[in-house]
């Protein structure tokens, strides 16, 4: 992991809307936006970044480049990560929400080969509080600290960051996985990628129903962390999954993923089965986002002890 | 979308796996001019599992039969759905039926390859003898290969099933798809062939590749078209399929109706009320201000979702929640004061808790905080006080402001 102030930030899809709101912010923040890549546009200045046709004349340009940021539309974003893979970038990270599934793994397969870093799709990003952006954080939230967050919901995890920077506690680095289709780079990715960060004393996970995503990140916890790890789960609340109506690829999932035996356990990826994983794991599990910052005093009091 | 039989059906011999003759019947009267022989099978056409069991699947060895089956399977709704259509297909006798399926496996993130020697409607018990196969790199033949002798498979049955995997790998790669399911799979020896059949047929597209996919487009239309030609009521847009109404059951009714952006966050405020004791009647996720087909921008979203919320006599009090990063919380606080206008001079009026996050935050405070406002709002700064202010609108008898402080003791 490469993610700081003087990494040097490619953006691809700065012509979409939201490309040129979010490059401003990131600018704005710090961050080291060097080039972006938009065909057509090339020679272009567009929120005072130049623009290039492809991301080979941009490097040849500008020079070396360490993290694209992808803004393009869902059907092109294959194709804008493997062009950048191919002109030597190792660390991609995909706001674009709605890719196609099949897409994500031809690009996730290139990735691997490449040892590259894939963010997203429809990540967040991530933000090092007083550093740098490359994402859509809302920056009013975060405060410089100790505290990694990791989660998979967007609008809740600028929730859980607003919450403990009200109570005292900044971050060292907060990451959106994407939501819920095929990701780049899972919970335990990152896990490790905290876990080894100096910066970072706690870790935030914050988990939802669907899927089973947190039942293997508590695995991974459990036998690879050495880092305190406090989780939240939201929907313990949500009606319950249907066999009939849908979540089939969920059952499929956990059967798949050997967490569970029976094909048809309808409380598969429920919030219960999430909190019963983490507690089974040693990991503290907050009842709502205002008690996280109480776990993470606890938590930071037992480490220095 | 889960596509009908037929549909997946006509996918199939697209690629090439052999299915029976079979016709669309959409009323019963058209079974006399059926260009089938007897006996057949009459199967309703609903996109749900277990139609055997639940009756929606007929035999018949005549005319006659035929006609009755197809009368009462119109009149069977399957799970609440009835069919538009039912498939008239000929009767087959296996020796032997097997379970095949491909999906993308999202932990370890590759298509699998799903197998079980014991197919049909047993399935779900004989669950332990399914076997799998990840695709870890470009698709090849022994993958499918590798399942079949994974299935027990052996001698001409190998090739015969491995085939049939082969093209729907075929189908599930070009078009995109979450799902694609074989059960049963037919198998009958034939003197010295080994015949394979496709019974019945199950096929999900994936929502967001199915632009790209005319074919599969136009079955979502026409399925729509189905529905909306049927129906008393139009079709629903993307935001009013998204709004929850809560199973109360044993809970009293809140008459609170939750609306947030972001599934997370709204299952957060949700869990929020419900362990106040104060369990919501609806809720609507808005999503996120991320919206990348061109859709409607988050401040139209939240106008069509409180009119949507609101149109339910249950609701008394409506909750907003929102946290945002680009649009401003005083163009939020803006949308939800004309909304709140535009209901009240109708004669419809509602408590309003309104907790917003993000930039201009201060803006929006004010201009819901302002003193010559009509509306009965409460503006809240953080999501705790939300709620509280959500339970005491339940309830203003009881102070349960103690149910909120943290249980954790330090």
């Amino acid at each position: 992991m490469n993610i700081s102030d003087r990494t040097r930030v490619l953006i691809q899809g700065i012509t979409e809307p939201l490309g040129q709101i979010h490059t401003s912010r990131m600018r704005a923040y710090g961050t080291s936006v060097v080039a972006a890549v938009s065909p057509g546009y090339g020679d272009q200045m567009i929120a005072e970044v130049p623009v290039f046709d492809t991301v080979s004349l941009a490097i040849e340009a500008v020079g070396s480049i360490d993290l694209t940021a992808i803004f393009v539309p869902p059907y092109q974003v294959l194709d804008a990560a493997l062009e950048a893979i191919a002109a030597g970038i190792r660390q991609v990270v995909i706001m674009t929400d709605g890719v196609p599934p099949m897409d994500t793994i031809e690009l996730i397969r290139a990735a691997d080969a490449a040892e590259a870093l894939v963010l997203g799709p429809g990540s967040t990003g991530v933000i090092v509080p007083g550093a740098c952006l490359m994402g859509t954080h809302p920056v009013e939230f975060y405060a410089p600290g100790s505290i990694g967050v990791i989660g998979r919901s967007s609008t809740l995890d600028y929730e859980v960051a607003l919450t403990l920077t009200e109570a005292g506690f900044g971050q060292s680095i907060c990451v959106g996985l994407g939501g819920n289709g095929i990701l780049g780079s899972s919970f335990a990715q990152w896990l490790q990628l905290l876990d080894e960060d100096e910066n970072t004393e706690v870790i935030v996970l914050i988990g939802r129903v669907g899927s089973t995503a947190e039942e293997v990140a508590a695995r991974y916890v459990e036998a690879a962390i050495d880092k305190p790890v406090i989780a939240y789960i939201a929907g313990q609340y949500a009606p319950t999954l249907d066999s009939h109506f849908g979540h089939a690829g969920e059952i499929v999932d956990a059967r798949l993923s050997g967490i569970y035996q029976r094909i048809d356990d309808l409380t598969i990826g429920t919030a219960q089965r999430k909190i019963e994983a983490f507690e089974s794991a040693g990991i503290r599990v907050a009842h709502r986002p205002s008690e996280i910052p109480e776990l993470v005093r606890q938590a930071l009091t037992r480490t220095t002890v | 979308m889960d596509l009908l039989e037929y549909q997946a059906k006509e996918l199939f011999s697209e690629v090439g796996i052999p299915v029976l003759p079979s016709q669309k019947i959409y009323y019963p009267q058209e079974l006399k001019h059926l260009q089938i022989p007897y006996p057949i099978v009459v199967k309703s056409q609903v996109p749900m599992g277990g139609r055997g069991k639940a009756g929606g699947i007929k035999p018949a060895a005549n005319t006659i039969d035929a006609v009755a089956a197809a009368q009462a399977i119109f009149h069977l709704p399957i799970y609440g759905l009835y069919p538009e259509l039912v498939l008239a297909e000929a009767k087959y006798d296996a020796d032997r039926e097997l379970y095949v399926a491909i999906v993308i496996d999202r932990n370890a993130r590759r298509p699998v390859l799903l197998g079980s020697p014991d197919g049909g409607s047993g399935l779900q018990v004989a669950s332990q003898s399914l076997q799998r196969v990840v695709v870890d790199d470009t698709f090849s033949p022994f993958y499918a290969r590798r399942l079949a002798v994974a299935m027990g498979l052996r001698g001409a049955a190998i090739e015969a099933v491995s085939l049939v995997v082969e093209k729907m790998y075929t189908l599930f790669a070009t078009k995109d798809l979450d799902l694609v399911e074989i059960n049963p799979l037919a198998l009958r020896e034939d003197g010295e062939i080994m015949e394979i059949m496709a019974l019945d047929g199950k096929i999900t597209t994936n929502d967001n590749a199915i632009e790209r996919h005319p074919d599969l487009a136009q079955y979502a239309r026409d399925r729509k078209a189905d529905r909306d030609r049927r129906s008393k009521y139009p079709s629903r847009d993307p935001l009013s399929a998204s709004l929850v109404t809560l199973d109360q059951e044993d809970r009293d009714d809140s008459g609170i109706g939750v609306v947030c952006n972001g599934a997370g966050l709204t299952l957060a405020t949700v869990d929020l009320l419900c362990q106040a004791g104060a369990c919501p009647t609806s809720f609507l996720n808005l999503s996120n201000e991320i919206y990348w087909r061109g859709g409607p921008s988050l401040r139209d979203r939240l106008d069509r979702g409180l009119e949507l919320m609101t149109a339910n006599p249950e609701i008394e009090t409506v909750l907003i929640n929102l946290v945002g990063s680009v649009t401003s919380c005083d163009a939020i606080a803006e949308t939800i004061l004309s909304t709140a206008d535009r209901l009240a001079q109708l004669g419809r009026t509602f408590r309003w808790i309104v907790r917003l996050a993000g930039h201009d935050q201060a803006l929006g405070r004010q201009r819901l905080e302002a003193p010559d406002l009509l509306h009965d709002l409460i503006y809240c700064p953080t999501l705790d006080a939300a709620i509280e202010a959500g339970l005491w609108a339940h309830d203003p008898s009881q102070d349960r402001s103690q149910d909120l402080s943290p249980t954790v003791s330090s």
